[in-house]
């Protein structure tokens, strides 16, 4: 989409335009060919008003003063004609995350665009939104637009879409006529069929719940959703839990919420029963919670420091790695080469690595052997084998599955569902920030679960036992 | 009486420099691109249109010279500028330490060159621009002795540069597009504007302003020009931060620090003051302790464009 | 191979884009010269590379003279630097130390004589911990950006030395301090008979001593580790339990304090300077940004830095003899610190270049492993969790490199693995 919006460049094949093959180098000429995009991150100016947001870029000007009245009378006249509800002196900021998305659809149809592009357009709406958005896509089809719709979503799909063109992995699938076509078999093209990896797991008894949850509430930052809904659960000894979705439910901000990254709206954290809700990240971190963060750049390593300066992040200050403040290298330089050896890190200088010259998989590696060698008691790793190979990857789940087997409990995050079916003891679906579905692996397919995290199925909201 | 309109008038000498080089920062800044130069740059723009005056002096006189001087000193700050320009946006350098150079280099180029060709480090020029009243406009009650009396037409000039600023950035296209580019450059790249040319204008802009400033700053002040301005530019950049960016709140700010450095040199002129016992310094700290204050309770819902500092990269999203 | 290539481009790029900034900035001074009067221009550029060689063993004093409180100001911005902050408030905190020290030698005696310069040197180091803690609780507790904030603290710190001294130590026929007791100035040990001038005192010791101890907290100590995580990454900080409001604040105190030493140091080394009453910043605290920039922020390379700044600028003050004027120098300093604000850039560039041959060679690598699996990569490219959530880090330039460079490397890691 970004190549037919000319953000990016295409190094082969071609577009055409009514028969026409076209050259798009940038959003103008993308413009001129009246193509309009709506982007899933809104690409408006907080503090401007709705008026100027749809303006800019094609404002009509009198000697480079701009001359509003005129801009006005066509935005209400194009909002009217198109049931687009706006406000024209509104700003930005003050604005419904809703009425943002209309303002951006209005940028489009200013610039008398015929092909709009609508770019995972439901994932920031509420319920009641995506129902307006639904109304209004029909419309603009009915005034002979043409609307290419990038969704996951099988019942917006099944809803809006006259056509559906399945893509994987960057390649073609096939198109299906939307309304002869069931969702299963959507959803089967999209998922595909699998080899699935042997994991040698062992049933075993699970204990009492390390990691409860209750009710927790986070808000959005930019909007008045709540981005985590009232979410209770409870994760057990010897047990793996996956929070399975697709990514932007709120799983991640669960996730920062309960590590104490972000600040929680409602709710409470409590492992072995003890209420670490309010306690410093720290702080949490001595009671038996490890995190195996999303984001390893961000969150999980200082990248100007060596391998073993970030094998101590967590455990820097504790007395085996320093004495009245100097840090004792012997100790870590020690440490770090146990890790090393152990969990098969490889780097260029070992233990004096920079991580920033250390490849994805090794640094988080290095990652998950120093939050593993905390002898935690809750495991929580967020999507720990992303960017991996087979072989880190396989790794890893033996990693998370021996943990269980001692007795720790996982709250494992992912958006993989082959390791969501088999490294998993018990799914939880999370969808729009609540959790939709709470599954057992051995019994569900595949396809179904795909509808799970797709919001086209639900189950009782109350945790099964 | 007289005591308010001397006070009203000495706070035009410090107030209009600091208006118009903090609006030049409001430029640069709504761009998207910090500009701790301003100090530099004024002392630029002061060099060069002093220097003009100095050297035509004996054959111009009075407020053509001075205009002149005022076009002079616009193009040296606008060139000046260039420099911080290229390397903020082409080279993404660390906008800071840019700024920091140019603040180094230009006090020592102007003492530098001064010293090389005539031997000393000051400036002297005369001062024949001086207003005693404006025809008409100075006999209004009231409001005559404060504007239109003991002025410059440096001051005019000011209030016209604030206009204009207000309505540039306000009412125009190229306003709403800078405004965009300060506050989500990838927002205007994708309708289509060129982010790169917008924060040059804007820089440049900023340096026309600051160098302007710097020759305001010294000609009522002073009879010669010593190869500084006392940290104008950086509290410039106060009154810019003060007045969140905004032009009308930047006025204000500019008179307030205006009014604070009238009291802290020209108190003598004040009978009430003079005859409290506070010395003269604690007067000269008054401005900047104000600032400080002013400084720790906006910054908390700062307005600071929400690009600023940050290079715009064309290739990540 | 790769080992060797690594270990040199690291430090050594960060060492050449320095040189190269320096070379520019003295080209840039001779092509002055050479514009101001072509005929004495290379006897003085001459003049001005040889710095304090120029007198023996007495140029060499004069060099360290001039290095000292400049090595301390640029340890002082470093150390800033290290966890983030741009310490341009070293002006103010120099001159409260200088002042502090100078009322401390002469208000002072009833301090035993043998340690009255250490005391007043200690009491140096307090006004300017002080005076930097001002803006590092305003950063902190209030989100006051730390530039503006030491410069307003550079002209009150300013003012108020000045006040002070009219009321204290006046010394109003010459408009300047009074000088200090003979107790207060430091020691000479020795020094000056090795260099053959009375312009030297311990205060080099002492300064190397402070290079030791800040290299010791910055490599050794658990709070050094601190603070290099908050600067270079505050999220994984905070994900690491470190409490950065605290990090922040004990920095700029350590930074002021050093600052105020090496103002302290200056005017207790009996060379007969004083605090003169003016209305201007002390430039010790502006050359200690340009030292700062040109040593890495590594206490080290600020030594050097300091020594080399101090050795241009002896051989400014001797080009008066051709009747140049000194603040060539100062053009020069300012345009080698231009040049390092896009040393970084030219670091990245090298950098890139380097990395290419590995590139390519994943990119051969990638066809055949990936048929043999197929596993699950359905779902769209994460998009940002928070609006305006950048994955970049540092400079703001180096992800996007990384990131590419992170997927080729596991590609390379299957080729080994395989």
């Amino acid at each position: 989409m970004s190549v037919l919006f000319g953000l990016y460049q295409a190094e082969k094949g071609s577009i055409k335009i009514n028969g026409n093959p076209v050259k798009i180098n940038n959003p103008n000429d993308a413009s001129t060919l009246k193509i309009g995009m709506v982007h899933q991150h809104f690409k408006l100016v907080h503090n401007f008003t709705v008026l100027e947001s749809i303006i800019l870029g094609r404002e009509t000007v009198n000697m480079g003063i701009l001359k509003k009245d005129d801009a006005r009378k066509k935005v209400i006249a194009l909002s009217e004609r198109y049931k687009l509800k706006i406000d024209p002196d509104a700003y930005i900021s003050d604005i419904t995350v809703g009425m943002q998305q209309r303002v951006e659809i209005l940028k489009m149809l200013y610039s008398d665009s015929e092909i709009l592009i609508f770019d995972e357009p439901t994932a920031v709406l509420t319920p009641q939104e995506i129902e307006e958005l639904m109304k209004i896509m029909k419309e603009l089809v009915s005034e002979g637009k043409s609307i290419v719709f990038i969704s996951h979503k099988l019942n917006e799909i099944k809803e809006a879409a006259d056509r559906c063109t399945v893509l994987r992995k960057g390649k073609y699938i096939g198109t299906v006529d939307v309304e002869t076509t069931t969702k299963e078999q959507m959803s089967e093209m999209m998922v595909g069929r699998k080899i699935n990896f042997n994991i040698e797991k062992e049933d075993i008894e699970t204990g009492n719940a390390i990691l409860e949850v209750k009710n927790l509430t986070v808000k959005a930052k930019n909007s008045k959703k709540n981005i985590v809904n009232d979410v209770s659960f409870s994760a057990k000894a010897g047990e793996i839990l996956c929070i399975a979705g697709i990514d932007g439910n709120g799983q991640s901000e669960l996730v920062y919420g309960i590590t104490g990254l972000i600040p929680i709206k409602e709710g409470q954290v409590l492992i072995k029963g003890k209420d670490i809700t309010k306690e410093p990240v720290r702080k949490k971190s001595l009671d038996g919670m490890s995190h195996i963060p999303e984001d390893r750049h961000r969150h999980g390593l200082v990248l100007d420091f060596d391998l073993k300066q970030n094998s101590v992040l967590q455990t820097y200050f504790q007395p085996r790695f320093q004495k009245n403040g100097f840090i004792k290298f012997n100790a870590v330089k020690e440490y770090a080469k146990k890790l090393i050896k152990q969990y098969d890190i490889r780097s260029p200088r070992d233990e004096d690595s920079i991580v920033r010259n250390m490849s994805g998989g090794n640094q988080q590696k290095l990652i998950i052997a120093r939050e593993l060698d905390k002898d935690p008691d809750i495991v929580i790793a967020v999507q720990p084998t992303r960017g991996l190979d087979i072989g880190a990857t396989e790794y890893i789940h033996k990693q998370l599955i021996a943990q269980r087997d001692q007795g720790k409990a996982v709250l494992l995050v992912s958006l993989e569902l082959d390791e969501v079916m088999d490294v998993s003891d018990r799914i939880l679906v999370i969808y729009e920030g609540e959790i939709v579905g709470d599954l057992d692996p051995k019994e569900i397919t595949v396809e179904e679960l795909g509808l799970y995290m797709a919001g086209s199925k639900r189950s009782d909201k109350n945790e099964k036992n | 009486m007289s005591t308010v309109y001397f006070i009203a008038q000495q706070t035009m000498y410090f107030a209009i420099p600091l208006l118009i080089v903090a609006l030049g920062g409001m430029f640069s800044e709504r761009s998207g691109i910090v500009n701790i130069a301003l100090e530099g740059i004024m002392v630029i723009g002061a060099f060069f249109g002093i220097g003009f005056i100095h050297i035509f002096q004996n054959s111009m006189s009075g407020q053509s010279l001075l205009l002149l001087a005022v076009l002079v000193s616009a193009l040296a700050g606008a060139i000046f500028s260039l420099f911080h320009a290229f390397a903020a946006i082409n080279l993404r350098a660390d906008q800071t330490i840019s700024g920091t150079a140019l603040n180094m280099l230009a006090p020592a180029f102007a003492v530098y060159t001064a010293r090389m060709i005539q031997g000393v480090q000051q400036i002297q020029f005369m001062d024949t621009f001086y207003i005693r009243s404006v025809p008409i406009l100075g006999d209004i009650p009231i409001l005559g002795p404060i504007l239109f009396k003991n002025a410059y037409i440096t001051t005019y000039i000011g209030l016209l540069i604030a206009i204009a600023s207000w309505f540039v950035i306000n009412h125009t296209r190229f306003g709403l597009r800078l405004r965009a580019c300060g506050e989500h450059p990838q927002a205007a790249d994708s309708v289509g504007i060129n982010v790169y040319r917008i924060r040059y204008a804007g820089v440049i802009i900023s340096g026309i302003l600051a160098g302007i400033g710097g020759l305001t700053f010294v000609v009522p002040t002073s009879t010669n020009f010593n190869a500084t301005v006392a940290g104008y530019g950086f509290l410039a950049i106060a009154v810019l931060i003060f007045g969140q960016w905004r032009t009308k709140k930047v006025f204000v700010a500019a008179f307030f620090f205006g009014i604070m450095k009238t009291f802290a040199s020209a108190y003598s002129g004040i009978p009430f003051l003079k005859g409290l016992p506070i010395s003269n310094e604690v007067y000269k700290m008054i401005p900047y302790i104000a600032t400080l204050i002013v400084l720790t309770f906006s910054s908390k819902n700062s307005q600071a464009p929400r690009a600023e500092g940050i290079p715009y990269d064309k290739g990540s999203r | 191979m790769r080992r060797t290539r690594l270990l040199q481009y690291e430090e050594f790029t960060s060492f050449l884009s320095s040189l190269m900034a320096i070379l520019a900035g003295l080209l840039v001074g001779l092509v002055i010269l050479l514009i101001s009067n072509a005929e004495d221009a290379f006897p003085a550029f001459l003049t001005i590379l040889k710095g304090g060689f120029t007198d023996g063993t007495k140029g060499l004093a004069q060099v360290i003279y001039f290095a000292i409180p400049i090595i301390m100001t640029g340890l002082s911005v470093g150390f800033a630097f290290k966890t983030g902050l741009f310490n341009i408030g070293a002006s103010g905190q120099f001159t409260m130390g200088a002042f502090v020290a100078i009322y401390i030698g002469i208000k002072w005696t009833f301090v035993p004589e043998g340690i009255h310069w250490l005391v007043a040197l200690l009491g140096a180091m307090a006004a300017g911990a002080v005076w930097g803690s001002g803006p590092g609780i305003l950063k902190a507790f209030f989100n006051v950006n730390e530039v503006i904030t030491s410069i307003m603290m550079n002209y009150i710190g300013m003012y108020l030395v000045n006040m002070s001294i009219v009321k204290t130590v006046y010394d109003s026929l010459k408009n300047q301090t009074k000088p200090v007791l003979k107790s207060a100035v430091l020691p000479k040990a020795g020094m000056d008979k090795l260099f053959n001038t009375s312009n030297v005192s311990i205060g080099i010791f002492i300064v190397i001593l402070a290079v030791i101890v800040i290299y010791i907290i910055l490599q050794k100590t658990t709070f050094g580790y601190e603070l290099k995580a908050c600067g270079s990454n505050k999220e994984a900080s905070r994900y690491a339990g470190i409490n950065e409001k605290k990090s922040l604040i004990l920095s700029m105190v350590i930074a002021g304090a050093l600052s105020g030493l090496g103002g302290g140091l200056l005017y207790l080394s009996g060379s007969g300077k004083y605090i003169h009453v003016l209305d201007v910043l002390a430039p010790e605290g502006f050359s200690g940004i340009s030292v700062a920039l040109l040593g890495m922020s590594h206490p080290i390379g600020v030594f050097l830095a300091g020594l080399f700044i101090a050795h241009l600028e002896v051989g400014g003050f001797n080009i008066q003899l051709y009747n140049f004027v000194p603040e060539i120098i100062d053009m020069i300093i300012a345009v080698i610190i231009y040049c390092g604000a896009f040393a970084l850039l030219f670091k990245q560039i090298i950098k890139r270049l380097l990395f290419k041959p590995v590139e390519e060679k994943a990119q051969d690598v990638k066809e055949p492993v990936k048929s043999s699996v197929i596993s699950d990569d359905d779902y769209p490219v994460k998009p940002d969790v928070e609006e305006g959530i950048q994955t970049e880090m540092g400079a703001g330039n180096e992800s996007p490199v990384v990131d590419t460079k992170t997927e080729e490397n596991d590609t390379v890691q299957r080729e080994e693995d395989i």
